[in-house]
């Protein structure tokens, strides 16, 4: 069972319905194009997980990369673990929200968009992700995710990346246009939360994602195609960041999306607070940018004030997602009380822990509590100097996006997949295996990761080849037997997790998805209402988008605009590397 | 007061927005209060500050706002990498990070006294992490990273490369020999800037 029963006492708010679609075919293309961005996701993630265990290994003590078939296939530790990090945090990710971010807000508001449109940019952002995939097979991309120029590779890798994130704003336009019609045609109705969360994620994304596209296309693309001579490493390194911190916020909001809104359904419960939920996702759009140069508090010729500005509102930044964490502790003790659960803790024993949907998002949740406090370590200019390029770095993000983002997109899968396809998950006792397993994988591999970093093991460096004695005299025994036996685990749970998924999609159509696995909306304890006329004063202020996107795009100018200006004005191009 | 068998009572909006309002002040005081601390350890020194201007307060030959070309690091004091002292009595250091080490490759620094570290690269991006401390920088061709730090015991440190530079990085490990002043001999080792 997939989807909890509605409660048999009469609701105060009726849960919310998607509007019907007429249209078989229509719908039926919408789904489709749908399943393609899924599809296609989950095959990334499919190849890049494959590549970690190798590289916990790495991080093991294990050196596995002068294997002939690991040599033949990889190319070396550096390529391995380029595939890896694009796979896996760019193209996974922006795969997955592309589909759902699409599919959920269109359906929610009952619109009907140009499917031509759809298709086209699936099939553009496929392209460009398939240009970029030819270096990086090949060698000619060695670069690691964050790609940090002069370290030079072939312009192909830039122009398809560039194809491939460029793509995702033709998905902006096409469900900011279709949240307008729905204004238009709906005069003084509250926006529905769902496509509510959706458009302010894409606006927020829209914001964020200008920094490496213009680092991409104005300096990159040129610079490698030979028209301009040199590239000044510390601007393309901080429009990277404008993207980079605030693309962390772009691989969250659509698991928030689906805590706030799912989650609850799932476990019997309900979403705490609609107007509170907008206030969350409000404070996401207007504060998730601005804070990028926390990623740079070891670099040279940014103001110190600058770097402080920055970290006072990363900290900020935090207040939402504690917020969150409120709200979707409340919906699940709400859902445990209506299912008999007492106690103070108690409670949560009563929760559907043997149901993988429920489950997978649950510990997603928990592991980022975990990954936000580190987060927040990290942000601290007091603490980066101990854990920068550390492999606490790698610890940190296997357990936010590695897991509080991945775990949520493979658990929504498994209601998801069956909701497009009608067809049926294979086995709930294989998928709830895989999620636990990739739960306590990430949270072992998490503890020997943070725990080498803070004795000084450099992050994404092949320390199992090094010559040096450097990390023979540290007392890491422990910690890289953990970080060893994680990459184990999670090629276990990979496996299993990825056996229950191909299986379900190359299984045979049972069910109409509409019927048995409907979008599973939870009910409300505070919703927003309908009309705005009529409410509260916290959804009125945050129902106008358009003009607080305005107001994030201005704050990001602000506190981007005085540095880079400088930047610019004292510009030393460099010349180009390719040292792999 | 209800049986101890009866349903317990559903959460409703009432308590939930006290609650809510009780978290939402608590997340934010500790929020302000995290940046309060981080600024108090900025203003008091206890964490490696890495120069804004680059120029680390004093003008170098060759070096405009922390910018300089790395392919004439002969007409800079970068051309002669290591530390020397300067006519007034400090401390001064200029590395260079280039694939796959750096210059020089064990710098010698006396313990107890400020030395000034000024770092640049001659090729790709470098990290200059100095093991058991809180100093890293990042090394860019074409800019200067300054920074002031005191180490306090004497001891070898290793001197890693933190940020990815090609198929040698994992082997770009060097290190900063921490040298006991005459006056104060002692076996121990590891540092706290």
């Amino acid at each position: 069972m997939t989807i909890s029963p509605r409660p048999a006492t009469p609701l105060i708010y009726p849960i919310r319905e998607v509007p019907a679609v007429s249209d078989a075919a229509y719908l039926a293309s919408l789904k489709k194009v749908t399943q393609y961005y899924i599809v296609t996701a989950f095959l990334a993630l499919f190849i890049g997980v494959l590549i970690g265990p190798l590289q916990a290994l790495n991080y093991g003590g294990v050196n596995v990369y002068d294997i002939p078939i690991v040599k033949a296939l990889l190319g070396s530790y550096y390529q391995g673990l380029s595939l890896h990090g694009v796979l896996n945090a760019l193209v996974f990710t922006q795969f997955f929200i592309s589909g759902w971010m699409l599919y959920l807000p269109v359906r929610d508001l009952g619109m009907r968009i140009n499917m031509r449109f759809a298709w086209f940019t699936y099939a553009l952002m496929t392209l460009g992700l398939l240009m970029a995939a030819v270096p990086l097979l090949t060698g000619g991309a060695t670069l690691l995710y964050t790609f940090y120029p002069p370290m030079q590779g072939d312009a192909l890798f830039y122009i398809g990346a560039a194809i491939m994130v460029g793509s995702s704003l033709l998905v902006v336009g096409q469900v900011v246009n279709t949240w307008l019609r729905w204004k238009r045609e709906n005069p003084g109705r509250v926006t529905p939360l769902v496509a509510f969360m959706s458009v302010a994620t894409w606006m927020m994304w829209a914001v964020a994602s200008l920094g490496i596209v213009v680092e991409v296309v104005a300096l990159l693309i040129p610079w490698s195609l030979g028209l301009v001579g040199g590239v000044d490493p510390l601007i393309s390194k901080t429009l990277f960041w404008w993207t980079g911190h605030a693309i962390v916020y772009f691989w969250v909001l659509p698991a928030y999306i689906s805590w706030y809104a799912f989650l609850p359904r799932h476990a019997g419960g309900r979403t705490v607070s609609e107007p509170l939920t907008r206030l969350v996702f409000v404070v996401f759009l207007l504060n998730s940018v601005p804070v990028g140069i926390h990623h740079q508090y070891a670099d040279p010729n940014i103001s110190n004030l600058w770097k402080n500005i920055h970290m006072f509102l990363t900290f900020l930044i935090a207040v939402p997602s504690l917020l969150t964490a409120f709200s979707v502790g409340a919906s699940l003790e709400d859902a445990a009380r209506a299912r008999g659960g007492r106690g103070l803790f108690g409670w949560t024993l009563k929760l559907p822990w043997g149901n993988a949907i429920f489950s997978a998002q649950v510990l997603a949740m928990i592991s980022f509590i975990a990954g936000g406090a580190g987060g927040i370590v990290n942000a601290s200019s007091t603490f980066s100097g101990v854990v920068h390029n550390t492999a606490w770095i790698p610890g940190h993000f296997h357990i936010t996006v590695g897991t509080a983002t991945t775990l949520t997109f493979m658990g929504i899968a498994l209601w998801l997949i069956p909701h497009l396809t009608g067809k049926r998950l294979p086995s709930m006792r294989l998928a709830s295996w895989s999620v636990w397993t990739w739960f306590i994988g990430m949270m072992v591999f998490a503890l020997g990761m943070h725990w080498q970093g803070l004795y000084g093991v450099p992050r994404r460096s092949q320390v199992s080849a090094a010559g040096v004695e450097a990390f023979n005299n540290l007392p890491i025994a422990l910690p890289t037997l953990l970080t060893a036996i994680s990459g184990v685990i999670l090629l276990v749970s990979a496996i299993l997790y990825f056996y229950v998924l191909f299986r379900m999609l190359l299984s045979g159509r049972v069910d109409n998805g509409e019927t048995a696995t409907p979008i599973p909306y939870s009910e409300a304890i505070s919703p927003a209402g309908e009309n705005l006329a009529t409410a509260g004063k916290l959804v009125r202020a945050t129902e106008p988008l358009m003009a607080l996107w305005l107001v994030a795009l201005v704050l990001v100018l602000l506190m981007y605009g005085p540095v880079l200006a400088r930047m610019f004005a004292n510009m030393q191009l460099v010349p180009g590397w390719r040292l792999y | 007061m209800a049986p101890p068998d009866a349903p317990a009572p559903r959460l409703e909006h009432h308590t939930l927005e006290r609650y809510e309002n009780v978290w939402f002040g608590i997340a934010v005081v500790l929020s302000v209060l995290l940046f309060v601390s981080a600024i108090a350890s900025f203003l008091s020194g206890t964490y490696t500050v890495i120069e804004g201007t680059g120029g680390g307060g004093h003008h170098i030959t060759g070096v405009d706002n922390g910018r300089l070309d790395p392919r004439n690091l002969a007409a800079t004091p970068f051309a002669e990498p290591g530390l020397r002292e300067n006519a007034d009595g400090t401390l001064e250091a200029f590395v260079v990070a280039r694939a796959f080490a750096f210059q020089p490759a064990a710098m010698r620094v006396p313990a107890g006294r400020p030395v000034t570290i000024h770092i640049t690269s001659a090729d790709v991006m470098h990290g200059y992490q100095v093991e058991g401390t809180n100093i890293n920088a990042t090394a860019i061709p074409g800019q200067v990273a300054s920074f002031t730090t005191t180490f306090r015991r004497p001891g070898t440190l290793s001197l890693i490369c933190n940020e990815y530079c090609g198929t040698g990085h994992h082997n770009m490990i060097n290190t900063v020999v921490v040298e006991a002043p005459e006056t104060q001999a002692g076996p121990q080792d590891g540092t706290q800037p």
